[in-house]
């Protein structure tokens, strides 16, 4: 037996087409879960106890159990509860529940970056609250987060691999199908590999670059 | 029938001996695959680390493939390195035992995150050390060992705890080549008939159990070795403090 990658030549279209798909997923579970992230980082700074709790439990439950197990449950054992999901919903889904609760930890980090003197002096120089907030608090939050939110991006880009168990056709999905035919598998494994790699540093560098341009953030991204 | 009912009409038949001994096993599994796989990893990744030091390693291809082999392995899903190692075992026709793939899988993926790890520990020790004692004619083992390391490992060791955690997680998806750890054992009592809110609930629960357990271990860890932490992100200190200045100084 001897690798022979001629014969999955074929399947790179389909592979790229994968790869898109995989950012997309990874897109769209980060937007829904920055949303969560920064929506819960706030509630925890100023809320009671009351709001502060649940909160808590759902960031410790989400960052201390297995993203494919939480995916399992809400496809698997939702059903039961009268829920079903397609796969592409469940990983959707689950996706951002658990990148809420990671990023919760990250803007929580982030809000911290403002300097208290900062405020002070906003306050003294008679800034309104949405004054404060837009001239004062997101400039320092955005160059304090972009790096650790960019990272959380590329890491999740690779965690949509794990939607090709529920049958989802991302890159993953699409070289298990490839497999399933050809059996090449070192071959097939190797090439989606590598895309994954292209892929990765294509997308730190765009975010570096645009972190630079838009944000003057230098600190390298994964 | 809703899904409360489910959970209390099959949980006595789900609890049951064998079934928890099943789950203690899976549990067991879980951990040894994540531990060894961190402990092989930890020490790959320390030596990746230690061929990118251009004070240790002259041979700038060897420091080339270190950095290659660490941006490579960072970058790839874990679900595709571990097809991969499987497959690879497989054409080497290794017939390596599932445990054995798992454990290589998580420790080529440790190796890259270990060495980021410590080479960020490494260089947050000054170059001037370095040339200091260098320039005293120490060797340069000896400089890593008592003048590098010791001021290094404050750094290295969090995150360290942290990683260990992610592979608990991560090896959750060791289950797709068939090794029973806890997703596996959920899965495998799924198909004997239990509720799936009751396997995959009682996974969940498993798993933060674990994690919980660990993160606190470590908690307790960076408390007991490292007790002025808040002096960590300045610069290393010159003459070691004294723990109780660095207490004093972080209340």
């Amino acid at each position: 037996m001897n690798l022979q990658y001629g014969q999955i030549v074929q399947y790179l279209p389909d592979f790229l087409w994968g790869a898109l798909t995989a950012l997309w997923i990874a897109g769209l579970a980060f937007a829904g879960g920055l949303v969560i992230g920064i929506a819960c980082a706030a509630l925890l700074r100023e809320s009671p106890w009351l709001i502060r709790a649940p909160i808590r439990a759902y960031v410790a439950f989400f960052t201390y159990t297995p993203q494919l197990v939480q995916i399992f449950f809400l496809f698997f054992a939702l059903p039961e509860a009268g829920l079903i999901l397609s796969p592409i919903a469940a990983v959707l889904i689950g996706m951002t529940l658990n990148a809420g609760a990671y990023l919760t930890e990250i803007a929580r980090a982030g809000f911290a970056a403002v300097p208290q003197a900062e405020l002070d002096a906003a306050e003294t120089l008679g800034f309104s609250r949405a004054q404060t907030v837009w001239h004062v608090i997101t400039p320092h939050i955005i160059r304090a987060l972009y790096p650790a939110l960019s990272n959380h991006y590329i890491i999740m880009t690779l965690g949509t691999s794990m939607a090709a168990i529920f049958g989802v056709e991302e890159l993953t999905g699409r070289a298990l199908n490839a497999n399933a035919i050809s059996f090449r598998s070192i071959e097939i494994f190797s090439v989606v590999a590598v895309i994954y790699i292209g892929l990765t540093i294509i997308a730190s560098t765009l975010l570096w670059a645009v972190g630079r341009a838009l944000f003057r953030v230098k600190a390298r991204v994964f | 029938m809703s899904a409360l009912d489910i959970i209390l009409a099959e949980a006595p038949r789900f609890y049951s001996w064998w079934n928890l001994r099943f789950l203690l096993i899976a549990v067991g599994n879980t951990l040894l695959a994540s531990i060894a796989g961190c402990a092989i990893g930890y020490a790959l990744g320390f030596a990746l680390a230690l061929a990118r030091l251009p004070q240790l390693v002259p041979l700038a291809a060897i420091r080339i493939l270190a950095i290659l082999w660490v941006e490579a392995f960072r970058r790839i899903p874990f679900l595709v390195l571990l097809l991969l190692v499987f497959f690879a075992a497989q054409f080497a026709k290794l017939e390596a035992p599932l445990a054995a793939i798992a454990i290589a899988a998580v420790a080529i993926r440790m190796s890259a995150l270990a060495a980021e790890n410590v080479r960020a520990g490494l260089e947050g020790v000054r170059p001037t050390q370095w040339e200091a004692a260098l320039t005293m004619n120490i060797a340069p083992w000896t400089v890593l060992g008592r003048i590098v390391l010791p001021q290094a490992w404050r750094v290295i060791l969090p995150p360290s705890i942290v990683h260990v955690l992610s592979m608990v997680k991560e090896t959750s998806l060791v289950s797709q080549i068939g090794f029973i750890e806890i997703t596996f054992a959920a899965k495998m009592l799924t198909q004997r008939g239990f509720s799936a809110l009751l396997t995959y609930g009682t996974a969940l629960i498993l798993y933060f159990i674990v994690s919980f357990a660990l993160a606190a271990f470590g908690r307790w860890l960076e408390r007991r070795l490292i007790p002025d932490r808040g002096d960590r992100d300045r610069s290393p200190p010159q003459s070691p403090a004294p723990a109780s200045a660095g207490l004093a100084a972080r209340h």
